[in-house]
């Protein structure tokens, strides 16, 4: 088989769709933070509403959303702040979820584009994972919409296209890997003294209180500072596993390698406490949840599920019941 | 453990899908994978302003790159290396724009955009906002970053958006857009406190401590930036005597410029 033909093959697997479901709860609790959070700050319009109406700054049109809609009115705004909540609520719940994902998309980039001084990287981020939640059939399993189709909340037998997890993965290596390349500075970088965390912790504006105290721990920060630009720009590593599993079986040498490693397990571990530290000492808004949100996506179905049951059986202190096999795929084998 | 515990379960092998939405599929994800790896290439984008290059923060990165080469036997100046960086930069940003044009509506409608400077660098000179009151002839300290005591309207200024903003502000590049945020909280003040005459708004640019000043309490030397006093209630600006320590070249009322969105390194 051609490549062509083979990669047209591979984009035609299915899996069960309990992962890209539980992405899309995250996502949606992660729309309704980044958006309610604004609300109740009171910042919705000296940041989004243009300065003739009561915001801080000239705006101008705005993004196209918003200027179809006519501006950045206080009405406009607030139509467009309810809508993403709303959409949010709906992509939570999983009704509708590829439409209400697509609402929720224009709404942050609608909103958050309206005013570049006021956001981050997470804006952006957020805005690819709701754009991959359009692709894919995220209300499946584990929805509203399940619960109403079949009379349960989750469909053990309903499976959904693989690629847009696999995009998913594609879009959290993109996002580790980029940065790593970008960070040139001599504080990061070898030959340095591997003082960048430290310095970044002593930034006033993300930093939730003064951090001189961690004065005594500059040798942990400089390790950390260390694994972390490694971690960064070898995370494309991770999918090597992916290819290694993938294989045949018996696979020998490097593939064996790789599989038997798991790298996908060191790193996801070293970023989850790199994210969790990052929350419990600095502000810097829903980055580290919607980061971790696309970690879900590293594991195949079958995967957390085998998980699930071993706590299940860890907590009932009870050996793991034997797993019940995946219905067949469209191409009748379980994806990577 | 076994090769066929790690791997996936065995294929069962199936001819490949033929219609023509199959085809259309892959085309598609082909798309999204180059629209996504292309943005994603290193770029510098919004830090391509002669005046951020300034900053003593780049600077020093600069000073500390020249070093290096020419410790590696490089022959270089540190005013050479920043100009054949801004060439290579400024030939860099054209060709990637070259290569993104296709892209551009997929990134606007689809919110595909890719862009992960997030802490490139940490910033050596970063600016602490203070905001001041003027009561009664006496001026009192309402709000300091980071400071538990003196957080008047923290609730708003400590939310990470309005941290971005607050951060960018500190910044040369931002004098429109700095005055009109100085004007909005000016407002405010004029709400909360009635009997204030004026309002001052201000950043100390110092650098941060080492972990050995950290420890001994020695706090880097600074100075005052980006200084703007208003009247109260309407916000008028007021022409101070710059307080000890200002910088006289940067005073908050320079350029027209309301900058670009991602002219500086946000998370």
């Amino acid at each position: 088989m051609n490549p062509w033909r083979r990669l047209v093959a591979m984009l035609a697997e299915t899996e069960p769709g309990s992962v890209q479901a539980l992405f899309r709860i995250a996502i949606g609790l992660c729309v309704l933070g980044a958006v309610g959070t604004v609300v109740v700050a009171g910042l919705v319009e000296p940041l989004w509403v243009d300065r003739t109406f009561g915001g801080y700054r000239d705006l101008g049109r705005g993004p196209w959303l918003v200027a179809w809609l006519g501006g950045p009115t206080p009405r406009v705004v607030w139509g467009l702040v309810a809508a993403t909540l709303a959409s949010g609520t709906l992509l939570t719940l999983g009704i509708g979820s590829r439409g209400a994902a697509l609402v929720a998309l224009q709404g942050v980039m609608g909103l958050t584009w309206l005013n570049g001084h006021a956001g981050g990287s997470y804006d952006e981020l957020l805005a690819n994972a709701l754009w991959l939640l359009v692709l894919s059939r995220s209300d499946a399993t584990l929805s509203l919409s399940c619960r109403l189709r079949t009379g349960a909340w989750t469909d053990p037998t309903a499976r959904v296209a693989s690629w847009p997890r696999w995009l998913m993965v594609l879009q959290l290596v993109v996002v580790y890997s980029s940065t790593g390349f970008q960070k040139v500075s001599s504080y990061w970088v070898p030959g340095g003294d591997f003082s960048a965390l430290w310095y970044i912790l002593q930034q006033p504006s993300w930093q939730r209180v003064d951090m001189r105290w961690a004065a005594p721990f500059f040798p942990l920060t400089q390790l950390a500072t260390a694994l972390t630009w490694c971690w960064e720009i070898s995370y494309p590593l991770v999918l090597a596993t992916f290819w290694a599993r993938r294989g045949p079986d018996r696979a020998n040498g490097l593939r064996q390698l790789l599989r038997r490693l798991d790298l996908r397990r060191p790193y996801a571990l070293f970023g989850a406490l790199m994210h969790v530290g990052t929350l419990l000492l600095m502000n810097v808004g829903p980055f580290s949840a919607i980061t971790l949100s696309f970690y879900l996506t590293l594991w195949h179905p079958d995967e957390l599920r085998s998980v699930g049951r071993r706590l299940r059986s860890w907590a009932t202190a009870r050996p793991p019941a034997p797993a019940p096999p995946s219905p067949p795929g469209r191409t009748g084998r379980p994806a990577a | 453990m076994t090769d066929a515990a790690t791997a996936e379960p065995a294929r069962v092998p199936s001819p490949a899908p033929q219609g023509l939405r199959a085809h259309l599929r892959a085309a598609f994800v082909v798309f999204h994978v180059a629209a996504v790896l292309l943005a994603a290439m290193p770029a510098p984008d919004g830090g391509m302003k002669r005046a951020a290059w300034k900053d003593r923060t780049v600077q020093e990165e600069f000073a500390a790159w020249t070093g290096r080469l020419q410790g590696l036997g490089v022959e270089i100046e540190q005013p050479e290396l920043e100009e054949r960086l801004w060439t290579l930069a400024v030939a860099w940003q054209g060709g990637r724009q070259q290569l993104l044009r296709p892209f551009q509506p997929y990134y606007q409608y689809a919110g595909a955009w890719q862009s992960w400077r997030m802490f490139v660098a940490p910033h050596r000179y970063p600016g602490r906002l203070h905001i001041d009151l003027r009561r009664g002839g006496t001026w009192e300290t309402i709000y300091v970053a980071r400071d538990p005591d003196r957080g008047w309207l923290g609730r708003q200024l400590d939310h990470d958006r309005m941290r971005s903003v607050i951060f960018r502000y500190a910044w040369p590049q931002y004098g429109r857009a700095w005055r009109h945020w100085c004007a909005w909280v000016a407002a405010q003040a004029a709400t909360d406190f009635p009997d204030a005459d004026a309002i001052r708004l201000r950043y100390w640019k110092a650098r941060t401590p080492s972990p050995d000043e950290a420890r001994s309490g020695a706090e880097p030397p600074g100075q005052w930036i980006r200084t703007r006093t208003l009247a109260l209630p309407d916000g008028t600006p007021l022409h101070e005597p710059e307080p000890d320590g200002a910088d006289p070249a940067d005073n908050g009322d320079d350029g027209d410029d309301d900058g670009d969105d991602d002219a500086a390194e946000v998370p």
